[in-house]
């Protein structure tokens, strides 16, 4: 059975124009950056609802598009738990940073850290975390670029991961936050407009009754009534909430989630914009129940196979199903745009790193302009882009996309999450306390996940080569010791500076007073400027 | 280009000591520890049932089809939806005007002289002069 034979033209010219759309914005975008507040933060001029469905874009990937309704097609009931954590999360993100980044940060996660510690540490600490989550997201993403679009458009694996990267690239280097931002907001339109459809047609062909999703899909597996109950693709109890952890707390430490609360002007549109992207979010996967158990109801135990590893291409086979080659090509089209949405907030914010965490304030000490950071972002953007499609064509379609999100994940809520937390919330945190944390974080969660079962001896073998560790998420042992490793290293050393700036942080965080201001930039022209910033922060004081 | 710029001139220790900050932390801490605790406990519950109790989750819940697993996980959204929902409606209401409060008792300390306090066209309201 082959759905896909050859290069598919209309596939092709939809991608043709998800592709040109990207590029108007971007050329308009590309007119209008030139600060690096402009480039790092879209000026801080979207608006919530504007940076709600950003968000939206910048979280929902290929993983989350074809992996859940892929894992809901093969393991049913486990496949949801993936959908109800990645939403759940964002509460996690309401309620502890949010507000809290954008008052207090300024282009990167590590101005919050730097903000109260040793600069210096505290930088080099914080962009490791931010690098090690982008460097497996990334690559994830990259792959199953080249995975899907060789499997849809008929391009060459090699030849699909370049062309994304190069989009990728385009994007950041022409028009910065603006332009990705945008990117983001087209594809979180394009993204809950195909769910909507195909939950539709899924319902129409089911005869309108949601409860014979679960009916048919439970009679169109051999598991039968197994599949519509936990425990198909994770035997191991503890594995589930190992899994749970990383997911609700891994989101809330994803470098480049956190950064699209620097695009906003207030406290305020943060959190709108967090509301926002929990009713686009949350809408979305509550749909991947039709898109998931309706693949299955629909194609059957028969399409296995055709969906391949992971499941990936069941979704595109049930649109190719249901509404033949051309819904195939948009739905294609739509999985494309959200891979580039996606590896464009992730390279973005890894140029944060690079240029305004390690060079311009480590090896800088500050001290280079404006023009020569944005500069070295543009630069770094690009060299982060050829690595990643460097090691995505050699790594090749061996590599496990899902697991490498995961591992992000996990990477993210141990390395980052913690350090962030605590340096928002406890006086005593210092600087050995968030170096520790971050360290003990990156470490710990990559370590357990190459001495699990899934990567050594491998997939599919029987038991781990260490008996005594039997998961396959590293969330319930590397969440507790970064906390542990935080609080341990705080204690071991004083710092009495670090207390004392404890109080210029928390101040800030929590009211605003002294937040970086907007700079009114939009993708059409200039708002007014500072007084629009003023007027959304609500600040009593003038800026200096 | 530097750090997120410090501000010398805010005594950032008085601000935090000032009863206006405190009350808008203190409220603050009232509405978010008991959610994020709730919805922590709702979600691993969930999560700790799915993994441990994998025939209750199966079971059939009201009519066939739907199962108490799937159930509770519907519930996992309209929780976070609503819990969002009055998170942003406290931080309107309540901790904005709070936190609004708190950047003007700043200003009031900043400069220290008289006047400065009251900045353009605003007015320090009445229960805010009485405490002073």
């Amino acid at each position: 059975m082959t759905y896909f034979a050859s290069v598919n033209e209309t596939a092709l010219a939809v991608f043709a124009v998800v592709v040109g759309i990207t590029l108007v914005v971007t050329y308009f975008a590309s007119k209008r950056v030139s600060t690096a507040t402009d480039f790092w933060a879209a000026g801080r001029g979207l608006t919530g609802p504007q940076n709600g469905f950003a968000i939206a874009g910048d979280y929902m990937s290929a993983a989350s598009f074809l992996g859940i309704a892929g894992l809901i097609f093969l393991f049913g009931f486990d496949g949801f738990l993936y959908s109800v954590g990645f939403l759940v999360a964002f509460l996690t993100v309401l309620f502890l940073l949010a507000e809290r980044m954008r008052n207090s940060g300024k282009y990167t996660i590590a101005d919050t850290l730097a903000y109260r510690l040793k600069r210096q540490p505290a930088r080099a600490a914080a962009a490791l975390g931010t690098l090690a989550v982008v460097a497996f997201y990334l690559i994830a993403q990259m792959v199953g670029a080249g995975v899907l679009i060789e499997a849809l458009v008929g391009i060459d694996f090699w030849l699909s991961v370049l062309i994304t990267g190069a989009f990728m690239i385009i994007y950041i280097v022409a028009g910065g936050m603006l332009a990705t931002s945008w990117v983001q907001i087209i594809k979180a339109f394009l993204l809950m407009g195909a769910a909507v459809v195909m939950t539709i047609w899924v319902l129409a062909e089911i005869g309108w009754n949601p409860l014979d999703l679960f009916r048919d899909a439970r009679g169109a597996s051999p598991e039968g009534e197994a599949y519509l109950q936990p425990g198909l693709r994770f035997t191991e109890p503890l594995d589930t909430v190992s899994l749970g952890i990383g997911l609700v707390l891994g989101t809330a430490g994803l470098p480049h989630i956190l950064m699209r609360f620097f695009t906003v002007p207030s406290a305020k549109a943060a959190r709108s914009s967090v509301m926002w992207a929990m009713v686009l979010i949350g809408a979305f996967y509550v749909m991947t129940t039709a898109l998931g158990f309706g693949a299955r109801a629909i194609l059957g135990e028969a399409g296995v196979e055709a969906a391949g590893t992971g499941g990936n291409l069941a979704l595109p086979n049930l649109a190719d199903e249901l509404g033949g080659e051309l819904f195939l090509a948009i739905i294609a089209g739509v999985a494309f745009a959200t891979i580039l949405a996606v590896v464009a907030g992730l390279v973005i914010s890894a140029s944060g790193a690079v240029a305004h965490d390690v060079w311009s304030n480590i090896v800088r000490h500050g001290r280079d302009s404006e023009r020569e950071e944005v500069w070295v972002a543009k630069i770094a953007a690009v060299g982060i882009g050829a690595v990643a499609i460097v090691i995505a064509i050699i790594g090749g379609e061996g590599l496990n996309v899902s697991f490498m999100v995961g591992l992000a994940f996990a990477v993210a809520a141990s390395a980052n999450f913690p350090a962030l937390l605590l340096a928002l919330t406890w006086r005593r945190f210092n600087t050995t306390g968030a170096v520790a944390g971050v360290v003990v974080g990156v470490v710990s969660s990559v370590a357990l996940v190459i001495i699990s079962p899934t990567v050594w001896p491998g997939p599919d073998s029987e038991g781990g080569a260490f008996a005594w560790y039997p998961l396959t998420q590293p969330g319930i042992v590397s969440v507790p010791l970064a906390f542990i490793a935080c609080w341990l290293g705080t204690m071991l050393t004083t710092e009495p500076t670090t207390e004392r700036s404890f109080d210029e942080l928390y101040v800030r965080s929590e009211t605003g007073l002294g937040a970086e201001v907007a700079t009114g930039l939009t993708l059409t022209g200039r708002r007014g400027g500072p007084r629009t910033a003023a007027a959304a922060t609500t600040t009593t004081i003038p800026p200096m | 280009m530097g750090e997120p710029e410090h501000r010398s001139d805010i005594d950032w220790q008085a601000v935090e000591r000032s009863p206006e900050f405190r009350e808008l932390v203190r409220r603050k801490k009232a509405f978010i520890i008991p959610a994020t605790l709730f919805f922590m406990a709702w979600y691993f519950g969930f999560i700790i049932l799915a993994g441990y109790a994998p025939d209750f989750m199966g079971r059939e819940f009201i009519t066939d089809g739907l199962t108490v697993g799937y159930a509770l996980a519907l519930s996992q959204f309209v929780m976070t939806w609503v819990l969002g929902w009055m998170y942003l409606r406290r931080a309107d209401r309540d901790f904005d005007p709070l936190a609004a409060r708190a950047r003007e008792a700043a200003e009031g300390m900043r400069a220290g002289a008289p006047g400065t306090r009251f900045r353009r066209d605003e007015v320090v309201t009445e229960d805010e002069e009485v405490r002073r």
